[in-house]
């Protein structure tokens, strides 16, 4: 089933962020999300993750974890590499003390390998790149096999080609996982790279739904501003 | 026509300093309600983790060396200073009164009921409570405490056991050390100053202390660490706003932890010696 949204509401001191919004996302499918900054993009990932409550609305999941990769990925720079990815099976409640060391080793050599940093479990975060930190929180999410996988702009900060290189690891995981995937992003080739379908959210609306073809056809005025990243349209910076 | 010129009243009003000074004030009583309900929040959380011991004895070790270890030296040298002070002033005024029995005694009650113990909590609110704040804070404004929500960790368990644990079994080992320390500097303030000898000293200082404040000492210290952690913990955790919101943090966590070991040591003082 992956990720079904059913008019979900959300507001912030009376002001409305989400406004009835709905879609669905299918197991071993991304969709990207994608709109002007403060349209309430990452709000959606922190619904679905249950960072905050929603005002109203349903939020199904098919179970299993949910992860997220966070725009600034958030590692524990007090951690290593290895204690950053171990970090869940080493303190979650339910799976504390299942695992042994030599577990633990192999299950992070294995997601490193999977984003493409071998041999890097003794550095700290402040000892990577950008990129390297990025996937370092890949590596992370998926260490408990998740069946929901939240990226919430994924290659922000990033020069194009540690952008590409994202793009295809998220391609991957998603391969490697069959999870269901929301990436929210700002960037084109991001959505041309690995989404399935886009939702384009304004004001708290859901103003496009489709594929990304449809989405560079420029059908509506919003995906034409969008797609040409251009002042003149519907869509105002002040909203 | 009367709704109006009370609309323009309003107007002149908010601009009047009576009213940004009032709106001030609402926003420090809103802050401290607002802190003190989650502090209580925070303090049931961590109480209520506890069942599962959410820990291990190497964080524990970790926040213990660094609140008994870091902290020593600058409390030493206050809770030192602070003894030798009061033995510079009152010893050779009661040497030549005839009461050099009872300098010892005096810097002893001082130390072990009173200065030791303030003057270590904030000596360690400085520098521990102050620190503790500011790195769960960057946690907190850099996500790091949304992604171990996420990864179906409770923070409060996570970060707070450790330090809290730490904090308040590290305080009276602290506060033992700096008072013996404050007590022989006293000693050697008394002997320069006045020439009263270490016997006399000591031999009075045995005759003032009793069990009774030593037990009481320690009770103390150990809420003190208790609150300072606590306050220091959940004030990092309520930041928000980038790097000003954690300097807003740091601050909130030193004078909140002042505030409160203040009003403890009130409150101990009445339970204890009234």
């Amino acid at each position: 089933m992956g990720i079904e949204v059913k008019n979900l509401v959300k507001s912030f001191d009376k002001k409305v962020i989400l406004d009835n919004i709905s879609f669905k996302v299918d197991d071993g499918k991304i969709l990207s999300i994608v709109g002007f900054s403060g349209s309430g993009k990452s709000t959606v990932l922190k619904l679905i993750s249950g960072l905050i409550e929603k005002d109203s609305g349903e939020i199904n999941t098919s179970g299993g974890d949910i992860a997220m990769v966070f725009q600034y990925s958030a590692l524990f720079d007090s951690l290593n590499v290895f204690d950053n990815i171990s970090f869940a099976l080493q303190e979650r409640k339910d799976l504390r003390g299942k695992y042994t060391k030599a577990e633990l080793e192999k299950v992070v050599a294995e997601k490193l390998e999977l984003v493409g940093l071998s041999g890097i479990e003794d550095k700290f975060p402040s000892e990577l790149s950008g990129g390297m930190q990025k996937r370092v929180s890949f590596a992370r999410a998926i260490v408990t096999e998740p069946k929901i996988i939240l990226y919430d702009e994924p290659t922000a900060g990033l020069d194009p080609i540690s952008s590409t290189l994202i793009e295809d690891y998220i391609v991957r995981l998603k391969n490697e996982t069959n999870a269901a995937s929301i990436v929210v992003t700002h960037q084109m080739s991001t959505i041309k790279r690995t989404a399935d379908s886009v939702l384009m959210l304004y004001n708290g609306h859901a103003v496009f739904e489709g594929t990304p073809d449809e989405l560079l056809e420029e059908r509506t005025p919003y995906t034409k501003q969008f797609v040409n990243a251009s002042l003149e349209g519907p869509m105002k910076m002040n909203a | 026509m009367c709704g109006k010129i009370l609309h323009k009243v309003k107007i002149y009003y908010k601009a009047t300093y009576t009213y940004k000074i009032f709106r001030m004030l609402q926003s420090e009583v809103e802050s401290f309600v607002t802190t003190l309900g989650n502090v209580a929040l925070f303090g049931l959380e961590f109480l209520k983790g506890l069942k599962s011991f959410p820990t291990t004895l190497k964080a524990i070790m970790e926040q213990a060396s660094r609140f008994g270890v870091s902290s020593l030296p600058i409390t030493l040298s206050i809770v030192g200073m602070t003894s030798i002070i009061i033995a510079m002033q009152v010893a050779g005024e009661m040497v030549k009164q005839g009461a050099g029995n009872y300098v010892g005694m005096l810097v002893a009650i001082l130390m072990v009921r009173e200065e030791g113990v303030i003057m270590a909590g904030f000596a360690i609110i400085s520098m521990i409570g102050s620190s503790m704040a500011s790195e769960i804070a960057t946690m907190k404004v850099t996500e790091q405490i949304d992604a171990i929500r996420v990864l179906k960790v409770n923070p409060v368990h996570y970060l707070f056991t450790p330090r809290v644990i730490a904090g308040t079994l590290m305080m009276p080992l602290v506060v033992i050390v700096a008072s013996v320390f404050g007590i022989l500097g006293g000693a050697v303030a008394s002997n320069l100053v006045s020439g009263l000898t270490y016997k006399a000293y000591f031999d009075s200082v045995w005759f003032g202390l009793n069990i009774h404040d030593i037990n009481v000492c320690i009770l103390k210290s150990l809420a003190f660490g208790f609150v300072i952690t606590l306050i220091s913990c959940t004030c990092g955790m309520e930041a928000r706003d980038g790097a000003k919101g954690v300097g807003i943090a740091t601050t909130k966590a030193v004078v909140w932890s002042f505030v409160a070991i203040v009003i403890l040591d009130l409150i101990f003082a009445a339970m204890f010696f009234y």
